[in-house]
């Protein structure tokens, strides 16, 4: 009880507060302006969160990616262009609804459900991290390479269109992780006699770059011209009672489906949505309605985005295994704010813990007030002029970059990760594997090492402790069975071409 | 604009098999088989693979060495791409000499009007913006900011 009470201390302090209140209108704005995504919202705050104390920097980074999350949902709505790809599922949706006047419905419904599935994935969340603590304490080498390796194998079959590029980007995120003199024989890596690179590519730049540079980039060459949102007038809290009774079924499904997605390491909330509205539609009893402004699939779908993001706190939290793109950033920070992710953490410092869970619950009941409050200016938000916005979001990178070590060598990092980024993007090559690659790469390093020298060099051990047999066997299925569906597929697939 | 598959596969083959050899160089732990080498050895390993697969469906499907989408045919995209990169580059070489103000409103002054905003508008963003991000980074969180030679920062 004295932890929670600890945390209760540290979370409702003004300045905690006050900082949690301005990451949140900061994640409502990003993610409401649409080609700023949750990811680039968090980018944009690690700069800043780096000089906090923990709590208040974690805690400005779980509201700020709730609300992003939500406040994608908005221009979704009423522009029919997704604010986060988290949206992107039922953006048709959404806007069909506005199109037929019933805006304010679609985003009581966002907002309503949104702030719901938040709510569930923390309940979880608070519920399942704990227990699964206790069993990861008996974890050894062996678990944490093959959970490394899980979470890694997710994120590029899982959370990829095309295995080949998901998997170059991994490697790509691999092989960054590897310069510098972190690894089991301290030896400089990859340096060339560069001092700077000694210590590694900082991750913060680079992600800094990956995910904000690259959108600058974009920016520049995408053709001029920015849509005039749709009005919606109306009362936002019409039909919240009707919906949530009538719909309860297909919100507690995307609830849990959510967090389900968002607990397996590598896929996040946009997965989430797209499972969850094609779920949504496949159990309807009224499919045919989906697609001309029908709520029940929105509904399904934006519980489970928002669910997702609290359930990839679980992995996050227990093994250091990162959920989603968001969670790999925040591991890094966990990392530099000497709240090292893992089952010690929650003997260690229960109250950090209890903290982040009272800064989730927190987070989804201000999203209701605050999240009104953003859909009513959301006209304001999405006229502020992109060519304006986009250098002072650059100026800001350059500074975020340059302030993690106070030297001009983090700028350089992120020029070279932000052209790499926008690279990979026009060539449909994913940017998360990447970053999941630099985030997980020490640590599947240093327990494959470790484990290999325990063993003596034989592979067999890595299968003999139940729970590491267990989890091999679950990675190697995820790897062997994409192929041997893709072998099935090609002798049908050769006799179809040559008549094609 | 797309890189065929190939070209970018035939890159990633080379440099999978440099870091190959660059990694066998790397000592193992004293009195152990296995060290530093063996990750980086692997990951060149994944690389080249990915590498050749890409290599292959690259040349299959063949429609020359860069497909040029709509905004890689325009010069003034390929300006504006330019002009961004520049004004990083710019901080990177100049903030240390003439300190963090003036770079900072230099850059968002250029990237301003490149992007069609009005002089004037341009000049008062860029005022602005520097102000309230040297007074949150300087002032706020005490990041030393460069001041410059001439200590105008």
């Amino acid at each position: 009880m004295n932890a929670i009470e600890t945390a209760l201390g540290l979370v409702f302090q003004p300045s905690v507060l006050v900082t949690i209140l301005i990451a949140a209108l900061f994640g409502l704005v990003v993610g409401a302006i649409p080609g700023l995504t949750a990811t680039m919202a968090i980018a944009l705050l690690v700069p800043v969160t780096f000089f906090m104390d923990p709590v208040p920097a974690v805690g400005a980074m779980v509201t700020c990616s709730a609300m992003a999350i939500f406040a994608g949902d908005i221009p979704g709505t009423l522009l029919r262009i997704p604010g986060t790809p988290a949206s992107a599922a039922y953006t048709d949706e959404a806007y069909a609804m506005t199109r037929n006047g019933e805006g304010e419905i679609a985003l009581g419904a966002n907002l309503l459900f949104s702030a719901l599935g938040g709510l569930f994935g923390t309940f979880v969340l608070i519920v399942a991290a704990p227990a699964l603590a206790e069993v990861a304490l008996r974890f050894s080498s062996f678990e944490y390479f093959w959970l490394a390796l899980l979470g890694l194998t997710c994120a590029v079959f899982v959370g990829t269109s095309s295995q080949v590029r998901g998997l170059l980007s991994l490697f790509l995120g691999l092989f960054v992780s590897t310069i510098g003199l972190d690894n089991p024989a301290g030896v400089p890596r990859f340096t060339f006699g560069n001092t700077e690179l000694t210590g590694g590519v900082n991750f913060i730049a680079a992600m800094i770059g990956l995910f904000a540079v690259s959108e600058v980039f974009r920016f520049v060459i995408a053709p001029k011209g920015q849509a005039v949102p749709q009005e919606v007038m109306g009362n936002l809290f019409r039909g919240w009672g009707r919906m949530a009774t009538h719909y309860w079924r297909q919100q507690l499904r995307g609830n849990i489906v959510g967090t389900a997605i968002g607990i397996l390491p590598g896929s996040g909330a946009d997965i989430a949505a797209w499972v969850s509205y094609a779920l949504s539609k496949k159990m309807s009893r009224t499919p045919d309605r989906f697609g001309k402004g029908h709520v029940e699939g929105i509904i399904e779908s934006t519980s489970a985005n928002n669910a997702a993001l609290a359930g990839a706190w679980v992995p996050a939290l227990v093994f250091g295994i990162p959920g989603d793109s968001i969670t790999a950033i925040v591991i890094g920070v966990l990392y530099l704010k000497n709240m090292n992710p893992g089952p010690t953490i929650f003997m260690n410092n229960p109250e950090y813990i209890y903290a982040v869970f009272i800064i989730f619950i927190l987070a989804n009941i201000v999203m209701v007030p605050l999240g009104w409050a953003a859909i009513k200016a959301a006209r304001v938000i999405l006229l502020i002029p992109r060519e304006i916005l986009m250098p002072c979001i650059l100026m800001f990178c350059i500074v975020g970059a340059f302030a993690i070590n106070n030297s001009a060598f983090g700028v350089a990092v992120m020029l070279v990760f932000g052209v790499l980024g926008f690279l990979m993007e026009e060539n449909d090559i994913p940017v998360a594997p990447c970053i999941l690659g630099i985030v997980l790469g020490p640590m599947l390093e240093e327990n494959f090492v470790t484990s290999m020298i325990k063993s003596d060099g034989s592979f067999v051990a890595f299968f003999e402790r139940p729970i590491s047999g267990a989890l091999g066997v679950a990675t190697v299925l995820v790897w062997v069975v994409p192929l041997l569906r893709a072998f099935r597929r090609s002798p049908k697939a050769r006799r179809v071409v040559p008549g094609s | 604009m797309r890189v065929n598959d190939s070209l970018i596969g035939a890159v990633l083959l080379v440099g999978a098999i440099a870091m190959f050899a660059y990694a066998r160089t790397l000592p193992a732990l004293p009195g152990q088989e296995y060290g530093a080498a063996v990750f980086p050895m692997l990951i060149a390993l994944g690389l080249g693979g990915c590498g050749l697969v890409l290599l292959a469906s690259g040349v299959r499907h063949w429609e020359g060495a860069v497909t040029w989408n709509t905004w890689a045919r325009s010069h003034h995209a390929w300006a504006k791409l330019a002009t961004v990169f520049a004004l990083i580059l710019a901080y990177i070489l100049a903030a240390q000499v003439v300190g963090f103000v003036v770079t900072s409103i230099l850059i968002l002054l250029v990237f301003l009007i490149v992007m069609g905003v009005r002089w004037w508008v341009a000049a008062s963003v860029a005022l602005a913006a520097t102000l309230l991000i040297q007074q949150t980074f300087a002032g706020l969180l005490r990041v030393p900011l460069p001041l410059g030679l001439f200590g105008l920062g």
